[in-house]
This record gives C-alpha cells, sequence and structure tokens, in this order.
C-alpha cells in the first residue's frame, strides 16, 4: 500500500477534472470556429481568439456537444471523404466477397505483374512468326528428302524406305500458351505448328507407325533446310521429345538474337490435317500396330488388341487445329481467363504435376476452363481469381473417371463410358475424339484432385494467408512422398519389359518402356501394399535436348516411384487372407502372391487364415517403418525376380542419427527394463515416459505434505518424443552424488495457500523447503534416492534422474512487480520472468500439444529428431539454435496443411524441414502454431498487423504458440539465438544439404545420400580448433558420424554429474564475454573440439581511446587502442584450464591428423578385415570412407564454407 | 611505464610466463560527485578488467601496496553502475550472477598512501609464487561451482531457511504493525492499508485501470450512438473510411513485401 497525501485521497479522479477541463475550452474553441467560420484553422496550435471564446464559456454544456459534433461531421466531410463512386464501392465489396482481404488480391495482382511478359518477346515472337511463315511458302520446295547430316530423331524397329516432302500449304500457327497468351518464365517456350500437307501422307500410313515416321523426317527436313538459310543459321537447334514422349519428337530452336535468346525458346510441332485419315480409325478400341510389327506372332482367331494410347498420341496431333481454335477462342481478347489459367500453371508447375509423360499438361486445365465456360459454371466476366477458384472446386468435386467431354453432343458419336473405359482419366477434346488426359494415369489424376481441394481449403481458411501456400511455395514431388523406389538398373528394366510386359501393352504404348513399367509395378504394389499405400506416384523427370547432328536417345529406360504411405495402415505387421476354409480359392491365390512369406496361421478368435507376418506389434517405431520396404523387396523379387541390390528402395535411409552408437554396449547396463543392443532415441522414449508416470503416481501419494500436489507436468523433450540422444536408464547414485547424463524436468504445482510470502528471497526460501520435504517423504515412502540444487530437486527412479521443480503463481508476479514513480503497482515483463514463465506455465502446456501432435502423426518424433541431430552435427548448439525452435518450426510443418496428405516418414519430415529453412522468408513470416484453433481470427490478423508494422520489435526468427499471446512471437527466440547471421548461415546449410540430396535422387547412378555425408559439419571457414581432452568429454551415446576435425578417437561413455553441462557453461561464458570477438561453434552431442571463428578485421583495427570502448584493448601506437587476437587465445586458454588439449587452426589439426594416423587402417581393404569383426563402426566408416573417395563425389560431401557468416 | 590519456597501463598476467596479457589501465578515482563506497584519494579505478578476474584475487595482489578495504566491480564507469552489477545477486536463493563481461574495478585501500604505490606496480600478477594462478577457472572452477554453489546440503539448508524465514516474518510483523497505524507522520503522510477504517483501493496498475474503464462505460451506455440520421450517415462514411484506410494499408504492405521480392515465383 502506497503513501498518499490526505489531501491527495481522490488523487486518479483530480487530473481527469482538469481533462475535462481542457476538453471544455478545445469545445469553446470548436463552436467559436461555427460561429465565425474560416477565421481561424483550429488545430490547437493558434492561440483562439480571446472574446468570442470567452463569451462562449458561459453557454451551457448541451450546446456546445452538439456544435462539435456538427463541426466534426462537417470537416470530415470536406476533408477526408469524398462521396465514393460506383466503380469503387463495387471493387471494395468484391475484394470483401471474394477475397478475405486485400492482402490476397494485392498479391494476386502483383504476382501477375510480376509474371507478364516483357514486350520485348512478345514482338520478336511476332517477327519470328512473320518471317518463318515467309521462310516456310518461300525457301521450301517439293522433293525427295536429300541426304543430310542431321539424325532422325526417332527410334523404331523398321524404317520406312522413301519419303517424297511437300510444301505445308498451311501457314504455321502459333499454338498453347503462345496462342492463349499465357506464357510463364523464366524459360519462355513458344510453341509453334506446321501442318504437313495432306500429299504427303497416304491413306494407310496410319498403321505402325508409319505416320510417325513421316512426321519425323519432315521435321528433320524442315531443320536442314531452316539451317541453311542464313536467317536462321546462327540460331541453336536441338531435338527433343515433346512430354518424355519418343514418338513426339519436337525441334528446339533457340534463337542467336542476344535480347531474347537467354529466356526464349521455339518449338516446333509438326502436325497433319484432320481430314487425312478416315475418322473413326482411332478410336480406342482399333489396332493400329499390328503384332506382326514387332515380330510377334498372334493368334488369328483373336482379336487385335486396341492399342488407345498410340492412337490417342496420333489424334493429338491430327485434332490440334480444331482445339487450337476452340481455346483461342475463349481465351483471345479475355485478360481475365488469361490470368487464372496462369494462375492455374504456377500453381501446377510449383507441384511438378505437369512433368513427363504422364503429367498432367496445362492444357489440359484450359481446356478445362472452356468446358466449364461451355458448362455455363463460368461466366465470361469471372475475375482471373474466380477462374482459378472455380477450377480448382470443379476438378476436386468431379469424377472424370467417368469421362467428361467438350464436344457438342452432336459430334460425340461414341458412348462417353465406352470411351472412359480405355482410360484411367476421360477428358474427350472437341472433335470427340480425343482424350486429352490419354497418358495421366489415375494417381497423377487423384493428386491433382487433392491438390485442387487442398488449395480451395486453404481459400476458406480465414485465418491463414494462404497466398505463399498456394503459389509461391515449391513443393517438389519427392518432398511429399514417403518412401522412393528407383531402379536404374539397365538389365533389370530390360528383364522386366521382357518377362512381364504385356503384349497388349507394348503395343498400345509402341514399345515406349516407360509406361510399361510403370503399369506393372504399380499393378503388383497396389496389391501387395493395398491400404498402406495411398497412391504410388510416377516422379518423372524432363528429358534433356540434344544436337540435332546427333542420334536421338532411347528414354524411358528408368523409373522412380514415390509411395504415399496412409499412416495408419502402413505400418501393421500383418497380412491377413481370406479364411482357408470358407474361401479356399481365395487362399490359394493368396497364398501365391506372397509366396513362401505366407503361411497357415490360427488366430485367437480361432480363425484359421492364410496371413505374412512382416514384424512383432512390439517392434521399435523406426523397425516398423520399414515394414513397406520389405513388402516392396519382397514382392519384387516373388513376382519380377529382382535382387534387392538391382534396386534402391529410399526409406529412412537417415533414420541412422538417431540409433544408439554400436560402440556402446547396452548389456552394460545394468536394468530390470528390456534393451536391444540395435535401439534408438525414439523406442527409448517411453521407457522414461513411463518411469516419469509412475514417479507422479508416487508424488501424488505422499501423505502428510502440507500441501497437496495439484498437477505434475514433465517438460523434457523426452516426454514429447524429441530428445535425439538415447537415453538409457544408467543414472547412479555414486560417492554421494547423482550422476546422469540427462536429467528430466518435471514442474509440480500446488494447491492454493494464502500463506506465502510476499518476498522473492522468502518465497524460494519455502519452495526450497518444500522440495526437501519432498525429497524426504519421497525417500521414507518410496525409497528414492534425491539431492536437493539450487534448480530443483533430483531424483534417481529406475536408472532415470528426475528433476523437480516447483512453480507459483506468486514468484512470477514477484519478479515483474514494479512501483511507477506515482506510487502504482505495475506487473511489467522482464526477461527473467519471461524465462520463469516460458519453463513453469507455457512450456507444460506446448509440451502437451506437442506429445498430442505425436500421437496424431507419428513421424513428428522422428522428424525432429533427425532435424536435431542435423544441426547439431553443423556445430548449432543450444545457444545459437534453441531447440524448441526446431521442434516448433517442425510442428508447424506437420500442422500447416500445405499438403494434402500428412507425412508419414521422418526422413520426408525431414526434407520439408530443410526445405523450410532453405526458402523460408524469415524476415516477412511469423511462424504461428495454432494449437487446438484456440486463437481467433481478429487475433490472427491484429498479431500479423503488429508484427509487419513493428518488425523490428521481433527476433529475427518469430515464432509464436496458442499458449503465449502475451509474448507472441518473443518467447522462443531471441535477438541472439538465433542471430540474422546464423539464420542465414542455416539458411545456406539447407540449401546445400537439399541440393546433395536432389542431385542423389535426380541422378541415375547414385545412391541415396549418406547420412555421413549429410551428417558431418564443414571444417572449412573456421579459424581456430580448441581441441578438449577427450577423457573430460563424455561421448553421445547416437550414433556418431564423426567430427569435422578430427578421425575417430576412442570413445568414453563416462556419466557425468547430474544437472550441470560442463561444455555448454564454458561456452556460454565464452560467448558472453568475447562475441565481440569471436563466434564460437561445438557439437553439442558430445562434440570435443570449439571451433572458433574471429569476427571480421574491422574489430581488431586501431581505434582511438574512449572510457567506454577500452574492453580487450591493448595500447597500439599514437595513442589508438587495438584487440588482439593472441591476448583473446590466452584467455580462453584460461578459461578451459585443465581442459583443453590444443589450439590450431583446422588445416593443422588436419595435417597432424594425417600424420599421427596410420592411414592404412581405414583404407588399406585388407587390414580392415582383420579388423572389421571386432570394430563394427570402423567398418563402416571405412566403407563410408571409400565410398567418398572418387573425386567426383567428393565435392558433395564437403559442405560449404562458412565464410559468408562473418 | 606506459601512459594513455592519463591512465597508467599495465599488464594483467595469469602465470609468470604469460606472453600475450590483457592491458589494464589505472588511475585514482576521482569524479565530481563522490560515491561513499569509493572514497577520494582512497580509489584505485581499474579499467578494462577481464571478465574471469574475481574481487578476491584483485584483493589478494593489492594488498602489497597497503591493507585493501574492499573491491568492486561494475559494467561501465558511471553513478550505480555498481549497484546495479550487484543487483539481485546478494539475495539468498538467488540464481543470478553477475554479467561475465569486461568489466571496470575500484580498488578501495584503508590509506591514501597506498594508492601512489599500487599506481606504481609494473604488471598485475594474479598468480602466487609457486606460479599457480590465484583465479580459479575451467575445471577447477567449474567442480567448485558443482559442489559449493549448485548441489545444496540438506541439513544446512533447512537451518539456513529457517533462520531466513524468522527473520522475515519478524520484518513482515513489522510492517503490518505500521500499515495499522493511521496516524499522519512529520511530513503529513499517512500510510494506508488494505484494512482499517480509512481504507483506499489497492493501488494496482489493474485496478485503476479497471476503475477507469468502468467510467468510460459507464458514459458510453447513455449516449446514442446509432440514432439521429446524421449518425447513421456518419457511420456509413466512417465504414468506408476504413475500408479505404485499410486498403492503403495492405498496398503499403505489399509494397514492403515487394521489396523482398517475393512475387517470383521460380
Amino acid at each position: 500500500m502506497g503513501k498518499i497525501k490526505n489531501s491527495q485521497r481522490k488523487g486518479p479522479l483530480a487530473p481527469k477534472r482538469l481533462q475535462k477541463a481542457a476538453e471544455d475550452s478545445v469545445l469553446d474553441s470548436h463552436s467559436s470556429d461555427l460561429e465565425k467560420p474560416g477565421t481561424s484553422s483550429d488545430d490547437g496550435f493558434e492561440e483562439p481568439i480571446s472574446k468570442p471564446s470567452k463569451k462562449i464559456t458561459s453557454l451551457p454544456g448541451p450546446v456546445s456537444i452538439i456544435a462539435r459534433k456538427k463541426n466534426k461531421f462537417r470537416t470530415d466531410d470536406t476533408k477526408n471523404v469524398k462521396p465514393p463512386t460506383l466503380e469503387e464501392m463495387k471493387e471494395l465489396r468484391d475484394t470483401r466477397n471474394l477475397f478475405h482481404s486485400n492482402l490476397f488480391k494485392l498479391q494476386v495482382k502483383e504476382m501477375l505483374e510480376e509474371l507478364q511478359l516483357k514486350t520485348k518477346y512478345t514482338e520478336y515472337i511476332e517477327s519470328w512468326m512473320e518471317s518463318f511463315t515467309a521462310f516456310t511458302q518461300q525457301q521450301l520446295k517439293d522433293g525427295l528428302m536429300q541426304k543430310s547430316q542431321l539424325e532422325v530423331p526417332l527410334n523404331v524397329d523398321m524404317k520406312i524406305s522413301s519419303f517424297i516432302f511437300s510444301k505445308p500449304t498451311k501457314e504455321p500457327q502459333l499454338i498453347g500458351a503462345a496462342s492463349t497468351g499465357t506464357l510463364l518464365g523464366p524459360k519462355i517456350v513458344v510453341d509453334v505448328a506446321l501442318e504437313m500437307p495432306k500429299d504427303c501422307l497416304h491413306k494407310d500410313d496410319y498403321l505402325n507407325l508409319i505416320y510417325d515416321q513421316k512426321r519425323a523426317l519432315y521435321l528433320t527436313y524442315i531443320t536442314n533446310q531452316m539451317r541453311s538459310y542464313p536467317a536462321y543459321a546462327q540460331d541453336k537447334f536441338a531435338f527433343n521429345y515433346h512430354a518424355n514422349n519418343p514418338l513426339k519428337p519436337v525441334l528446339e530452336l533457340t534463337p542467336a538474337a542476344k535480347q531474347v535468346s537467354k529466356h526464349l525458346l521455339l518449338r516446333l510441332f509438326i502436325t497433319a490435317p484432320q481430314s487425312t485419315f478416315k475418322p473413326g480409325r482411332f478410336v480406342p478400341w482399333n489396332n493400329n500396330i499390328r503384332p506382326t510389327y514387332y515380330n510377334d506372332e498372334w493368334d488369328e482367331e483373336e482379336a487385335l488388341p486396341s492399342t488407345q494410347h498410340y492412337n490417342a498420341n496420333v489424334l493429338f496431333d491430327l485434332t490440334l487445329a480444331q482445339n487450337q481454335a476452340l481455346l483461342d477462342k475463349a481465351f483471345k481478347g479475355r485478360r481475365n481467363f488469361q490470368d487464372g489459367l496462369l494462375l492455374l500453371k504456377v500453381w501446377l508447375r510449383q507441384r511438378e504435376l505437369d512433368t513427363g509423360f504422364t503429367g498432367f499438361g496445362a492444357h489440359i486445365l484450359a481446356s478445362f476452363i472452356v468446358y466449364l465456360n461451355q458448362q455455363r459454371i463460368l461466366h465470361q466476366s469471372s475475375s482471373s481469381y474466380q477462374v482459378a477458384r472455380t477450377v480448382w472446386n470443379q476438378l476436386s468435386n468431379t469424377d472424370w473417371t467417368n469421362g467428361i467431354t467438350l464436344a457438342p453432343a452432336a459430334s460425340q458419336t461414341e458412348q462417353l463410358s465406352t470411351l472412359a473405359g480405355y482410360y484411367d482419366v476421360c477428358f474427350m477434346d472437341v472433335t470427340g475424339q480425343l482424350n486429352l488426359c490419354a497418358n495421366v494415369p489415375l494417381a497423377v489424376y487423384q493428386r491433382v484432385r487433392a491438390e485442387a481441394k487442398l488449395a480451395v481449403d486453404l481459400l476458406n481458411d480465414m485465418k491463414l494467408n494462404s497466398f505463399p501456400y498456394i503459389f509461391m511455395q515449391k513443393c517438389p514431388l519427392y518432398t511429399r512422398v514417403d518412401n522412393i523406389l528407383k531402379i536404374t538398373n539397365y538389365s533389370s528394366i530390360q528383364q522386366m519389359l521382357v518377362l512381364h510386359s504385356k503384349p497388349q501393352v507394348k503395343y498400345d504404348y509402341a514399345n515406349y518402356a516407360y509406361p510399361q513399367l510403370l503399369k506393372i509395378l504399380t499393378v503388383l504394389l497396389q496389391k501387395g501394399l493395398n491400404e498402406r499405400v495411398q497412391s504410388i506416384l510416377p516422379i518423372e523427370s524432363v528429358c534433356s535436348s540434344w544436337p540435332v547432328e546427333s542420334k536421338a536417345p532411347v528414354i524411358g529406360q528408368a523409373i522412380q516411384l514415390g509411395l504415399i504411405l496412409d499412416p495408419e495402415h502402413a505400418y501393421e505387421v500383418l497380412d491377413k487372407g481370406p479364411a482357408s476354409n470358407d474361401n479356399p480359392e481365395g487362399s490359394a491365390e493368396f497364398r501365391k502372391f506372397w509366396g513362401g512369406k505366407s503361411n497357415l496361421r490360427r488366430f485367437q478368435d480361432g480363425s484359421i487364415t492364410e496371413a505374412v507376418v512382416w514384424g512383432t506389434a512390439k517392434d521399435a517405431p523406426s523397425k516398423k517403418r520399414l515394414i513397406v520396404r520389405q513388402i516392396v523387396l519382397h514382392l519384387l523379387e516373388h513376382h519380377l525376380q529382382l535382387e534387392s541390390n538391382e534396386i534402391q528402395y529410399i526409406a529412412a535411409e537417415l533414420d541412422l542419427v538417431y540409433h544408439l552408437t554400436p560402440w556402446f554396449k547396452v548389456s552394460k547396463v545394468k536394468t530390470k527394463l528390456e534393451l536391444q543392443q540395435d535401439t534408438d532415441a525414439e523406442a527409448l522414449s517411453p521407457n522414461v515416459i513411463r518411469c516419469y508416470d509412475d514417479l507422479a503416481r508416487q508424488l501424488h501419494a505422499l501423505d502428510d505434505l502440507p500441501l497437496e500436489i495439484v498437477s505434475i507436468s514433465s517438460i523434457s523433450p523426452v516426454s514429447r518424443y524429441c530428445e535425439p540422444m538415447p537415453v538409457l536408464p544408467q543414472a547412479r547414485l555414486m560417492a554421494d552424488r547423482i550422476h546422469a547424463s540427462h536429467i528430466q524436468r518435471v514442474i509440480i504445482q500446488l494447491g492454493q495457500s494464502g500463506k506465502w510470502p510476499n518476498e522473492l528471497g522468502a518465497l524460494r526460501a519455502l519452495k526450497t523447503a518444500f522440495l526437501i520435504e519432498i525429497g524426504e517423504k519421497l525417500k521414507a515412502q518410496c525409497h528414492l534416492n534425491w539431492s536437493i540444487t539450487s534448480e530443483g530437486l533430483l531424483v534417481l527412479k529406475w536408472g532415470f534422474c528426475f528433476l523437480l521443480e516447483l512453480a507459483h503463481n506468486k514468484e512470477l508476479a514477484l519478479l515483474k512487480h514494479e512501483v511507477t514513480e506515482r506510487g502504482v503497482t505495475k506487473y511489467v515483463d522482464n526477461s527473467e520472468s519471461r524465462a520463469l514463465e516460458q519453463r513453469h506455465y507455457i512450456l507444460p502446456k506446448v509440451s502437451g500439444a506437442l506429445h498430442a501432435l505425436h500421437q496424431t502423426h507419428s513421424a513428428y518424433g522422428g522428424t525432429v529428431l533427425i532435424a536435431k541431430r542435423w544441426l547439431a552435427t553443423q556445430l548449432l548448439d543450444d545457444g545459437v539454435w534453441p531447440a524448441m525452435a526446431t521442434e516448433l518450426l517442425v510442428a508447424h510443418l506437420y500442422l500447416q496443411r500445405n499438403a494434402p496428405q500428412a507425412i508419414a516418414a521422418p526422413q520426408t519430415g525431414f526434407n520439408r524441414f530443410l526445405h523450410l529453412l532453405a526458402h523460408s522468408d524469415w524476415n516477412g513470416e511469423l511462424f504461428l502454431l495454432n494449437f487446438n484453433n484456440s486463437w481467433q481470427e481478429q487475433q490472427i490478423g491484429d498479431l500479423e498487423h503488429s508484427f509487419r508494422s513493428d518488425r523490428q520489435s521481433y527476433p529475427p526468427l518469430a515464432l509464436a504458440t496458442s499458449y503465449d499471446q502475451q509474448h507472441a512471437g518473443r518467447l522462443w527466440t531471441t535477438v541472439e539465438s538465433p542471430s540474422l547471421r546464423i539464420l542465414s548461415h542455416v539458411s545456406r546449410l539447407a540449401r546445400h544439404a537439399l541440393e546433395m540430396i536432389e542431385t542423389s535422387l535426380q541422378s541415375k547412378d547414385l545412391r541415396f545420400v549418406r547420412p555421413a555425408q549429410l551428417f558431418r559439419g564443414s571444417s572449412e571457414g573456421y579459424d581456430l580448433v580448441i581441441q578438449l581432452k577427450s577423457d573430460l568429454v563424455p561421448n553421445a551415446l547416437s550414433y556418431d558420424l564423426g567430427s569435422p576435425f578430427v578421425s575417430f578417437d576412442q570413445p568414453n561413455y563416462l556419466l557425468p554429474r547430474a544437472g550441470k553441462d560442463l561444455l555448454a557453461g564454458i561456452v556460454q561464458q565464452l560467448r558472453s564475454a568475447y562475441s565481440d570477438y569471436a563466434a564460437f561453434f561445438y557439437n553439442p552431442h558430445g562434440g570435443k573440439e570449439l571451433a572458433i571463428m574471429w569476427r571480421p578485421p574491422t574489430e581488431f583495427a586501431p581505434k582511438a581511446f574512449k572510457v567506454t570502448e577500452l574492453q580487450a584493448c591493448t595500447p597500439c601506437d599514437k595513442g589508438k587502442v587495438q584487440v588482439v587476437r593472441e591476448t583473446l587465445v590466452e584467455d580462453f586458454k584460461v578459461l578451459l584450464k585443465d581442459f583443453y588439449l590444443r589450439i590450431s587452426t583446422p588445416e593443422e589439426l588436419k595435417r597432424e591428423q594425417r600424420e599421427q594416423q596410420n592411414p592404412k587402417r581405414y583404407f588399406n581393404a585388407k587390414h580392415q578385415e582383420t579388423e572389421a569383426s571386432s570394430k563394427p563402426k570402423k567398418q563402416k566408416l571405412a566403407k563410408a570412407a571409400k565410398v567418398q573417395a572418387p573425386p567426383k563425389k567428393k565435392s558433395l560431401i564437403k559442405s560449404k564454407p562458412l565464410k559468408s557468416l562473418s | 611505464m606506459e601512459e594513455i590519456e592519463g591512465y597508467t597501463v599495465v599488464s594483467l598476467r595469469m602465470s609468470p610466463d604469460a606472453q600475450h596479457c590483457h592491458s589494464v589501465y589505472m588511475r585514482e578515482h576521482f569524479i565530481r560527485l563522490m560515491d561513499p563506497n569509493k572514497p577520494k584519494g582512497r580509489t584505485l579505478f581499474l579499467l578494462n578488467v577481464p571478465p574471469y578476474v574475481t574481487e578476491e584475487s584483485l584483493k589478494g595482489f593489492f594488498k602489497r601496496a597497503g591493507n585493501v578495504e574492499s573491491v568492486q566491480f561494475a559494467a561501465k564507469p558511471g553513478k550505480d553502475e555498481t549497484i546495479k552489477w550487484y543487483e539481485g545477486t546478494k539475495e539468498t536463493f538467488s540464481t543470478v550472477s553477475p554479467p561475465f563481461i569486461f568489466k571496470v574495478a575500484y580498488v578501495v585501500f584503508q590509506k591514501s598512501s597506498s594508492l601512489a604505490k599500487a599506481l606504481a606496480v609494473p604488471s598485475i600478477d594474479l598468480f602466487d609464487i609457486s606460479g599457480a594462478s590465484t583465479i580459479k577457472t575451467g575445471m577447477e572452477l567449474w567442480h567448485e561451482e558443482y559442489e559449493n554453489h549448485y548441489i545444496l546440503d540438506a541439513e544446512q539448508t533447512k537451518a539456513q531457511i529457517t533462520e531466513y524465514m524468522a527473520d522475515y516474518d519478524r520484518r513482515e510483523r513489522a510492517a503490518a504493525l505500521a500499515a495499522k497505524n493511521s496516524e499522519a507522520d512529520a511530513d503529513g503522510w499517512v500510510t494506508v492499508g488494505k484494512e482499517g477504517r480509512n481504507a483506499g483501493f489497492e493501488q494496482k496498475e489493474s485496478v485503476i485501470g479497471r476503475l477507469e474503464k468502468k467510467r468510460e462505460n459507464d458514459t458510453k451506455t447513455k449516449e446514442l450512438k446509432n440514432f439521429y440520421t446524421f449518425q447513421i450517415r456518419e457511420s456509413k462514411m466512417q465504414n468506408i473510411v476504413e475500408m479505404r484506410k485499410k486498403f492503403e494499408e495492405d498496398k503499403r504492405k505489399i509494397e514492403l513485401l515487394k521489396q523482398s521480392r517475393r512475387f517470383k515465383p521460380f
């Protein structure tokens, strides 16, 4: 209670009255204004004219109030508001109704502007077309095809003998994006179609690929002529396959003209008039490639197999003109449709769904817009946003598997359902003959639908700025699938094609390998994996062009499939067949399908069925994640005779990093718990959690405590499956001191009592007394050892060590307590109170939420483990990158719905995490974790607003959860950790890691990156390395992939004293004292070196003597002072006394290592064999080293230097 | 001896054969507003003291110049800096420790004659005759910290707590007694408590805020906001103005975003 002078008892009221008086005077001046309009600009700066104001002071109050109101209204009217025009009203209303905010609309507008083609390109394209038209009409002559050095860009078995060229009768035409005005950078591809005249073709050419050969020859002839024509002689000519289709060669022309050559590419298509062949020649059920063409025998009595895909392929050329005309009609001059299509194209391309043979091309979307327009679902005047939105909506709500058609009812001669029966997905074009989606497999179409549905959901989510998720974020397919199957081995591909591809399929795809492989594998895997897999997606890469003189490459000889798993079923250990006595046939079939793996089993419910068992229910989660891999490998071997070394199945390749190191033998741990040697951090967490639960029960049951324990919550990462280091029950009482490598923090809250003291010291004293009491009771009633520390109570149970802390509201209040000058008590957050609130109140809730998240997404924990291990191996410890930031960022990935399916594999989660690190706009994005959706829309808006307008007051990486509203964005991270420098450094590291992953995925020969490549930091960029005595720093229990500086040493697994981390403490001291001159890095997971990087030389330059800036300075010439690095090094030595082995530069250290170590031990194979049996880890290392040996790969292994960090 | 801007520069040696040493800048402490804890003529002022140097070690060293009364640190020279430095560290059961940074030191001698002697030392040697450092660092320091400050002895702590709480109770009682006393003191101030005849409301920010809000609400409910035609018209206008404002604001946001080149999808 403050002291107030008697006379001022009504303190707070007094100023109010004053204010009122002031208000009155303002009113007066207003009314004076009213009386004498225009005399004074009443802004408070000028003195009001005294005479009238005096007169009006005597006026009664209400009059003056009305006067003020009128006055205010009038000024508003004249100054601010000009009456809104109809147009403006409409626009404002539109914005409100269509978009949630102006923001989305403006962002879309900006993006469209950004995508707008520069006029130089449009002009160039126009003039090029003119010249090309002239060229086709004047320079091309009918006649026999001359011999040229060009290779015909087509691989066929039987070649036609002669081909007579005839001059095109029609002008070349722009097709596709160039024609509809929706060209999209950065590489602008302009498609030009040239129609082959009818004279070139005979009516029998439809058969056995003759048409395709003529088409290719025609293209070659034109290319040849163009090359010799001076106007094009300088240009770069290349052939390529359109959409990875080996029957569709196109000419790719890069103009030599300087101003456009970088971004412009012209593609020349050859088409044919529709009237060339008899209508109905190419209906899906017709056969146009005879078995005899491939020297196959065919039973004459049997009907010829239909070649629907090949037919569609030819029809594509024949109907192109007509389709193009339709598109032109719909898009020409309609900016809204064009923009809508552009938006959709951006969306599609970010998702990589339009690539390759099986891609869902943008032309399908364009046709779909026309279709919707025809169906009167899209109106002519719909805005671009409406176009995109309607397309997404319709995509997700319609089903094309039964077929839709663009053709008017009159020309759709065939039954739609019959047509649809021949394809997975059916969208007939305007002629009613061509299926635009002929090559789109069902999985890809479903994927597009799912993505479209997600886009609509994102748009509907008012709490989200959905724009970046829909348009800006790159989502390569490999980050969206859980497992990847990659077959690149030539002989196994051939084996599959020859032995397992059905002849019908072979004719259907004109012997193109890729779709055949796709069909074989998807059918098999879909059947075998059944519910376990949500979809099997082909991951294609676009084939590259080749110079016109060389032979056309054979493509499609490798396949990569992405599996999206269903987390609910994927990890089931049992595949049950039909009951053997009810359904003997099904049973036999099941047995045949699974081969030797299938056994007859009797189940608890009494049924006896065939079943395949892949593991036991008790298996560790990481082991269960490999079940799908087991199944796939088994199926491939059983059905396709593919050995596991011929294929790559990429799953859980990186999960190794949180496994228990093989050096540590679990048999040495004395415990009642069951432990396996090949266990990992994730599998060990439940032990700790169980122990904690038991401890909580014991605490609740304690008798005679003065106050009852109300709540107990664990805040250690283990409790949410986020501890990357395996926690073994090792903690022991030795010489009266508790030794443990990990302590689990537990927060206890007590029941209400009014008797707690009002002073911080006394409160803490009482808390400590209370903890001692608990400790004594635990010893007496539960026989648990304990020890009191300044932080809390250490309790030992089952070989785990817990640190109990008491939370009390009053402590927080007392920390925040402040008294202002006026004697008013205020509660103000400060760093100490914030830390306490976080630990005692917010972390328990967030911990619970993350635990719940792990229950719904079982891959969450694993992802965090890999992510944390990765950051640690890049020498980033808790001091520079808070561990909670990692957990929350990963949680953000799982909460945010930026993919239609949840992530089922930790490795995929890690890939996404890297993406997030690599491509996030830290400055512009606030990561909000809306647990339980408890933030209201309004609150989110306010937070975002404050974040945008006051960015400086937030840390570089801003994280907020729904449990820390008042600290939003400032609780989990600070300005120093992670600092801007570290943040950009991490982004760079992540980009580099992604690059390695992507190259290994795209390459035909490389295997997936090894953990050793990703999980070992770079030794470059550091100035100094302090090597610590290895026997003083215990090694981490997690799988160690080596330090960047030194080679492996004998590890030690000493148990440190519980509670205080030695190395972390010293590094913290170093950072607090010397961070102006140097940055310190070390691996918190058992790293034994401290890497130091000096700040830029300007920090060490001589400067003038100033009393306040004299830290660490030594005098140099002319009365100036400077910081000397050697002195600082001496300081480091002092601080690390008894602790450091030596200080040297990384290069020196490396050289020394090389001389010291006998290299034979690692590289000499013979030697290795003898040692291998005893030292499993070294053997593995040696393998890794061998892999690293070729210089080509070496560049991959090195991480990028850190130089730019300083 | 080296001098710079009136400061004597000496090197601070941690061992007899130290090569690269920090330079400490010394002079007599003198400012206009003297602090009673740093008396004039007896106080030596040291600049650029390395973070690991302790009060005891400096005390030990400067004993050779004369008996040392006290050694105090501060983050930088200035009034109240010393108090700030030690803030919160002296309380029992506090986990606060002074920052680990380069600092300034004030060495107060018992006699003023010691000052000149101190200023004449060739170097500050923080090691004993055997050459061992007088400052505990590294493993040794960690061990000491752990044993003496982190781990607490249960019995001792209990005794300490009983003592502390008894003291606290005494203080509380005294304060409570004072609160009941409602007579004006010499300056005319009266202590007002929550209890008693003339109890005031609690002088807390939240309480005051609540009262003010209540008053505001009272006036608001009496007013008619959307009643007269002109008011309705006005609110409509206001709405449009607001929408325009929001539009402008969003536009500005976009400008900001544009600067960071966020609109290129590829």
